[in-house]
């Protein structure tokens, strides 16, 4: 387990974390999200031990990781800028890991990387960009690591090496009881394999929940009601998070369980009135925006 | 045989769920035939083993399936199952039935047309 604690870290003044508490269980995918510029690398970056914090703690498995190589062997963190030294070869990027991981599984990675066409004394240097990911991922995922933090991993990968990266993952979750942490822009995806989420913002934490439990408690419904007027009465009785009306129809967002909801709404003797599907994707759009993050205004 | 549908608004383990249900109760899974383990679902969907194993919770405490330690899961007798879907089914048609009164249908277009597409599918089997 990965706790966050009050976490704090600024680059030059600027606040790139804020207080930031969360904790990353294990047996579960976790997946980051947020703003551009919430700091997910940031976090990332602090939790590998890559950089180091302003103040507060990162315990990995109860040890706290910068400077310390035996916690730091149970991280991997597959960052997304370019890592790789000059003139590196995967067999010289592989050497370079068995260094540092005790468990490295050189046969799987030769394997592996034979399959993906990658020559063993290939220089990476002419990879593309996507190659190079994938050779990151297929270090990440031989190196033996439970953790393996993946600052967009997934993004620049064809869709059948996607699928086949997620497939191996979702194997390894399983045996070897690995605790991958996402972070992504592709919320589809995210909230397809992530069991729970944490949500940034401004270097804060605006949700870090089971993401079924954060789907329990908010609700998309759509209502026609018999007077528009009502409007004023449904907004004081579930106080919306978001209430968009177009003609006579609203589509409402709003906190609370379904039943609490449907009573509240019924009791207004509406026209129509349904339930919709609540994505991830209008979880963070709803809750960024409460947080005053909506650019419609400002190209407005 | 089992896919999961993105566009689908449930959840992946609800979906699992109903597919399951249906498999059993069909006949394709037999009573006391092991289903594929949680880790194979998970590889060939390429998603998280966590929502195969709580979908399989699901099918275990509603009594479909059951599980031997160290062994797997194994379908269960269907007849409770096949009785659940059929309410299931019911209430789906009741509501679709609903539906046809408000744009006018009536009892004798409703028959008609369920009759004319029995007869349709039970062509195709």
């Amino acid at each position: 387990m990965i706790e966050i604690k009050n976490l704090c870290k600024s680059y030059n003044g600027v606040m790139a974390l804020n207080n930031v508490t969360m904790d990353i269980n294990d047996d579960d995918i976790f997946g980051l999200i947020g703003t551009n510029g919430a700091g997910k690398s940031t976090l990332l970056r602090i939790i590998s031990g890559v950089i180091k914090q302003d103040s507060g703690e990162v315990l990995v498995d109860g040890e706290s990781v910068f400077e310390n190589p035996s916690a730091k062997e149970k991280l991997c963190f597959i960052s997304d800028s370019d890592m790789f030294p000059q003139n590196s070869t995967p067999a010289s990027m592989s050497e370079i890991c068995r260094a540092v991981y005790k468990d490295f599984d050189q046969t799987r990675f030769e394997f592996m990387s034979n399959k993906l066409g990658m020559g063993k004394n290939s220089n990476i240097r002419n990879y593309s960009k996507g190659m190079k990911r994938q050779l990151k991922l297929l270090l990440a995922l031989s190196s033996g690591a439970k953790y393996i933090l993946c600052d967009e991993a997934f993004d620049g990968l064809d869709p059948v090496i996607r699928q086949t990266v997620k497939s191996i993952m979702a194997e390894e979750v399983y045996d070897r009881k690995i605790v991958p942490v996402i972070a992504s822009h592709n919320l589809r995806e995210i909230e397809d394999i992530s069991g729970r989420i944490g949500l940034l913002h401004k270097g804060s934490v605006l949700l870090s929940e089971q993401l079924e439990d954060i789907k329990f408690q908010s609700q998309k419904f759509q209502v026609v009601l018999q007077d528009v007027s009502q409007e004023a009465t449904i907004s004081s009785l579930i106080h919306p998070i978001s209430i968009d009306r177009s003609g006579s129809l609203f589509t409402v967002i709003a906190r609370g369980q379904r039943d609490g909801i449907k009573k509240a709404v019924n009791s207004l003797d509406p026209v129509f009135f349904e339930f919709l599907p609540l994505t991830l994707e209008e979880i963070f759009i709803t809750e960024t925006e409460a947080c005053g993050y909506d650019l419609r205004k400002i190209f407005a | 045989m089992i896919e999961v549908n993105y566009q689908d608004p449930r959840a992946i383990y609800e979906q699992l769920v109903d597919k399951y249900e249906i498999l059993i109760a069909t006949g394709v899974f037999k009573k006391d035939e092991r289903l594929p383990s949680v880790r194979s679902i998970a590889s060939k969907l390429s998603v998280n083993p966590n929502t195969v194993q709580k979908a399989f919770s699901i099918l275990e405490d509603n009594g479909y399936i059951y599980s031997v330690k160290g062994k797997g899961s194994f379908v269960a007798e269907p007849s409770s199952l096949r009785k659940d879907r059929i309410r299931k089914w019911q209430e789906t048609l009741s509501d679709l039935i609903a539906e046809a009164i408000k744009l006018g249908f009536s009892r004798e277009d409703c028959i008609n047309e369920v009759a004319t597409i029995y007869d349709k599918e039970g062509r195709k089997k």
